[in-house]
């Protein structure tokens, strides 16, 4: 009965409100998503406008005479003359763990058929990144279980690192595999009691994509059990253009959230090229003076920032950002490319020749870098993996000379021969992401010579079965290895026995 | 710069133009009015249109509309529009418009603000509950 009653008087209270005060205008024009509006005296640059109908608005162009909005529901139904309102709130998403296992679009409605999301909080899509005193270096590995990746251009929690490359080489692939890895690692923690032990929420932001991939990506993700930990943007390809430009900005702030309440997230933009072709329509159809490529001057902002939101805060936790860039014929020099590329600290490059010729995650060494990462990767990692990058990377270069020759030395000879199984090695099918330990494991045998006699095409099969060998018969070792995160004489002398035992067993 | 650009520069001119101590004189008006139709600027209709604009956001801050449903005495008016004068730092003309689907109470607007306490804004506050 009580309840009731504070109903009525809260009922009341709202009739006792007092006075309310708007701020209104009119529209003036409408085309392409954005509306010119008179009046809106008091609008603020970011600020929600109220359209009628319950349709949203930013103000995103303060002119002397007039306010350019942009529209970001259903614009059939607005016409000229209608009246508008600022709201004085900023654009915010819905932010939280209820957000987990859910496809939302730009507004944090959700798209899945779920049901309501229950959040709590709400968070602007728009905020100031985190300064310099706040933060706090990259020092804790974010492992992709990509072994190329994780060996050779480790990423750390708290970095910017871009994957980039032409359609169809694999980028949104090795987005969607470290999702899938992150979830593998937290439900292996997590089932270990490990009170330190900090699972990786991720958020996949889709920007400018076919609906058709988005539910390849969720299904992927569903099919992998990675859906639960995971939190979807959708702004496809048939949303407008404002959507798509405050995409990336919604899942940042979903991401924020995990990051200032002491947790590690991990937020996936695909793509911000697309996500910069948005942003130009949006300037070009509100009259802003356009640029090289027609871009708006503050293209580099809009990506700067957006990207520098992501760190790892001290005393809280962190935002890893992997922002995708898609190349035209592999020109990293154009100019949305150059700028993520000066923004992020490294870069996964993906060159088409290799993914034609099979080697798939097709990362090319050679243009691959992560500037940070090291700092952050595992001691395990760097005994067994910390030379690998120059040896491939001369690989390449005699590779390239050998061609023209045959009379090659014995020593050259060999360093071709190692440089093709560390290529056949670092092989890897899509959806199948690596544990660290494992792949410790199999470079170690690398190193230690233990595929060397077999034949090249045999390389990759052999590893899969030392793995599989490792993963039935000793799991203890590989906890071992972990837990330790570096190879002691112990662990080693271990998995050297481990080593001869399967290689014993093993029939090439 | 474009036409639009242009027409919108020149009507902005113009209004600078009727304006007398910052009020709307309607005499410089009529002035600018002549000045257009002798010299004739290029893509004079959308000058026009702009200036028409500007000159009804500045009518409308400058007059207190207070529309009210019921009896509300000339005192009210009054007093509303002496309240508002100072609020905004510049005298206000007082417009009462009786509009009865307000069911009681007052909307005042003052070029794009609105001060609304009448019952059907709180009636229509009340809907997302129900």
């Amino acid at each position: 009965m009580s309840t009731v009653l504070e109903q009525i008087e809260q009922q009341i209270a709202r009739l006792q409100a007092g006075t309310v005060k708007k701020n209104v205008g009119t529209i003036r024009a409408i085309a392409d998503g954005v509306a010119l509006c008179d009046g809106l005296s008091e609008a603020k640059y970011n600020e929600m406008i109220e359209f009628p109908g319950g349709v949203m608005g930013i103000a995103l162009n303060l002119a002397e005479d007039d306010v350019g909005c942009v529209v970001l529901g259903d614009v059939s139904k607005l016409k000229q003359g209608d009246e508008v309102k600022t709201t004085g709130r900023l654009l915010s998403v819905p932010v939280g763990k209820a957000l987990l296992g859910r496809v939302v679009d730009t507004l944090g409605n959700p798209v899945d058929g779920k049901g309501p999301i229950d959040a709590k909080e709400y968070y602007p899509v728009e905020r100031i990144a985190p300064g310099i005193i706040v933060r706090k270096s990259v020092s804790q590995p974010l492992f992709t279980g990509i072994m190329a990746i994780d060996s050779m251009i480790p990423i750390g929690r708290g970095q910017r690192e871009l994957i980039i490359g032409d359609r169809g080489t694999g980028k949104t692939t090795i987005a969607v595999d470290t999702i899938i890895n992150q979830a593998k690692i937290n439900r292996v923690g997590l089932a270990s009691g490990d009170k330190n032990f900090r699972p990786v929420y991720s958020i996949y932001v889709a920007v400018g994509q076919k609906n058709s991939n988005i539910v390849r990506t969720i299904g992927a993700l569903e099919a992998a059990g990675a859906l639960e930990f995971t939190i979807i943007v959708a702004a496809p390809a048939a949303d407008n253009p404002a959507n798509q430009y405050l995409a990336p900005y919604s899942g940042a702030a979903m991401g924020e959230w995990f990051m200032e309440n002491g947790m590690d997230a991990l937020i996936i933009y695909d793509d911000l090229s697309k996500h910069a072709v948005a942003y130009r329509q949006i300037s070009l159809v509100l009259k802003r003076p356009s640029g090289r490529e027609a871009y708006p001057g503050d293209v580099f902002y809009l990506h700067s920032r957006l990207l520098e939101r992501a760190a790892r805060l001290e005393g809280k936790g962190s935002l890893t950002a992997l922002p995708i860039i898609e190349t035209l014929a592999g020109d990293v020099s154009a100019y949305i490319p150059t700028n993520v590329i000066s923004i992020t600290d490294g870069q996964i490059f993906l060159e088409t020749d290799l993914f034609n010729q099979g080697v798939r995650p097709a990362v090319s060494v050679g243009l691959s870098v992560s500037r940070v990462g090291s700092a952050a990767q595992i001691k395990a990692t760097k005994q067994v993996g910390g030379k690998l990058k120059g040896e491939l990377a001369q690989f390449r270069e005699l590779a390239a000379f050998a061609q023209f020759g045959s009379d090659l030395d014995a020593k050259t000879k060999a360093q071709l021969d190692r440089g093709s199984r560390i290529v056949e090695l670092f092989k890897q099918p899509a959806g199948n992401p690596i544990p660290i330990e494992q792949q410790a494991a199999t470079l170690w045998a690398m190193q230690k010579g233990y595929y060397d006699a077999l034949p090249l095409g045999k390389v990759n099969a052999a590893a899969v079965s030392l793995r599989e060998f490792f993963v039935t018969r000793k799991d203890a070792l590989l906890t071992a290895i972990r837990t330790k995160a570096a190879l002691d004489a112990d662990i080693e002398s271990q998995l050297k026995t481990a080593c001869d035992e399967w290689k014993s067993t093993f029939n090439a | 710069m474009s036409s639009a650009r242009k027409s919108a520069e020149l009507a902005r001119q113009l209004f600078a133009l009727t304006l007398d101590q910052g009020r709307l004189a309607p005499e410089r008006v009529a002035a600018v009015l002549q000045w257009v139709e002798k010299h004739r600027p290029d893509n004079a209709s959308a000058v026009l249109r702009a200036l028409k604009r500007l000159v009804e956001a500045e009518v409308a801050r400058s007059q207190a509309v207070i529309e009210y449903a019921g009896e509300v005495s000339p005192a009210v008016f009054a007093e509303v529009t002496a309240t508002l004068s100072r609020h905004y730092g510049r005298p206000l003309e007082s417009v009462p418009v009786a509009r009865p689907e307000l069911i009681a109470g007052l909307r005042v607007r003052v070029g794009c603000d609105i001060y609304e306490n009448t019952v059907v804004s709180q009636l229509a506050a009340l809907k997302p509950v129900s």
